[in-house]
């Protein structure tokens, strides 16, 4: 039973037992792993502030063969974010992403991609205390990743090039539909949510946050990405009410 | 658990939804009540049914009671222009054993986590608020858990109450009492002289 070592995130956690926490982390090289901290609770820990949710970390475990849960041995502070937590609209743009990570990523399989997602997500809702174009920009890529983004371009069902119109949307049909073609019920993205989407695609974050979103665009993008992740996942995210009636009193 | 005699399964499958109690533990416990005297057991039944048909929240502070309002709330001996603010009752307890703490206490019913769904709407803010209407506490001391949660929510009720006219307060966080200086890490580092205090 070697001692492993990996650069990591904390997901969440939870209490168990008497003093101990289950935690849920993303390691850089083995992926998404859940393990015990003994003592995490008790004041003398020797884990204190590394076990909070999104820290990054330096962490060694042990991991046993036939074990689900690793046993978490030691960890070193890397960046904590618990500052940025401090602030309840910033620490619910942290939980959304902490959220949708678990959700998506299965156990045991490295994401270097979603590892750098997330830093880069949480550093700039650190740096501006913003949280609905970080999320829009952690949402679509996440979705992406995933593979479960439709072509951005063109109709699914005509193939026509979209023009200056909405496009429309539903996670329960594959692509995007034209207004020609669309269904009953299905989500509008504008021309902006679409620009933004294609330019979230190919840009740096830290650029798009240069610029000034209105919140439209930005939020018709977070919920289209949250309605596939959630299709996806198939089942509601429990950050996802939150969110929304936090954006919902900022528009 | 076709093992098991159906009465034995029962209490098993009972058991197991106390926190921290897994499969071997109930049965543990379970066959440890079984070889118990019928009174010892009986008893151990009948106080938790007193426990659950008697014990309810202060309407006053959320504490758990059996008293309402509850010892706390009543008792004129306390000082009523302090207010400690605490996440769960369990809470109340370790802030007594300090015998320093003469005021009132006030329960959230936990501190705002959105990762549980909980948001300022969950907790028990708006019957804070209502408490501080007469005008007679001064001071609001906030100590919830140094976690993230915790401190978000302290901010949160800080951001709330102090337009109020009310002095908030936050109880120290930082190295504890016993511990080296070698192990803290950086944020409780940060924390503890952020928290440091004339001597």
């Amino acid at each position: 039973m070697p001692l492993k070592e990996s650069e990591a995130i904390i997901l969440r956690s939870y209490p168990l037992g008497e003093g101990d926490r289950l935690v849920s982390f993303l390691s850089r090289s083995t992926g998404r792993l859940r393990g015990v901290a003994r003592g995490a609770r008790r004041p003398k820990s020797r884990f204190g502030s590394t076990l909070e949710p999104l820290s990054h970390i330096r962490i060694w475990f042990y991991e046993r063969e036939t074990r689900d849960l690793v046993r978490i041995n030691q960890c070193e502070l890397i960046r904590s974010f618990l500052a940025t937590q401090r602030d309840y609209a910033a620490g619910l743009g942290l939980a959304v992403i902490s959220e949708v990570t678990e959700a998506v990523l299965p156990e045991h399989e490295p994401s270097d991609a979603a590892f750098r997602l997330l830093l880069v997500t949480a550093g700039a809702i650190e740096r501006s205390g913003q949280i609905a174009l970080p999320l829009a920009y952690f949402n679509l890529w996440t979705v992406r990743l995933g593979g479960w983004l439709p072509p951005l371009d063109h109709c699914a069902s005509c193939g026509i090039e979209f023009g200056v119109e909405g496009v429309f949307a539903s996670p329960m049909r594959p692509g995007l539909l034209c207004n020609n073609c669309r269904h009953p019920g299905m989500r509008v993205i504008s021309p902006r949510g679409l620009t933004l989407a294609r330019r979230i695609l190919t840009e740096k974050l830290e650029r798009l946050a240069e610029e000034d979103w209105p919140s439209a665009p930005v939020n018709e993008l977070n919920a289209y990405s949250l309605d596939l992740i959630e299709h996806q996942i198939e089942r509601k995210l429990t950050t996802r009410r939150l969110l929304e009636k936090n954006l919902e009193s900022n528009t | 658990m076709p093992d098991f005699a159906a009465p034995i399964a029962r209490l098993i499958d009972e058991l197991k939804h106390l926190p921290g109690i897994g499969q071997k533990t109930a049965q543990r416990l379970a066959y440890h009540l079984l070889r118990a005297s019928p009174e010892g057991a009986l008893a151990l039944a009948e106080a938790i049914r007193n426990a659950k048909e008697k014990i309810r929240e202060c309407s006053v502070c959320n504490n758990i009671t059996d008293t309402d309002p509850c010892l706390y709330c009543t008792n004129p001996a306390r000082n009523r222009k302090t207010i400690c603010v605490v996440e769960e009752p369990n809470n109340i307890l370790a802030v007594e054993k300090t015998r320093h703490y003469s005021g009132l206490y006030h329960v959230l019913g936990g501190a705002l986590a959105p990762l549980q769904g909980v948001g300022p709407e969950q907790l028990k803010i708006k019957s804070l608020i209502e408490r501080l209407k007469n005008g007679a506490v001064e001071e609001i001391i906030i100590a919830t858990n140094p976690t993230a949660e915790g401190e978000a929510t302290a901010v949160y009720l800080s951001k709330l109450l102090k337009p109020l006219g009310v002095r908030v307060t936050r109880i120290g966080v930082g190295i504890p009492v016993g511990s080296d200086l070698e192990f803290a890490d950086e944020v409780t580092m940060l924390k503890a002289m952020e928290g440091r205090r004339d001597i």
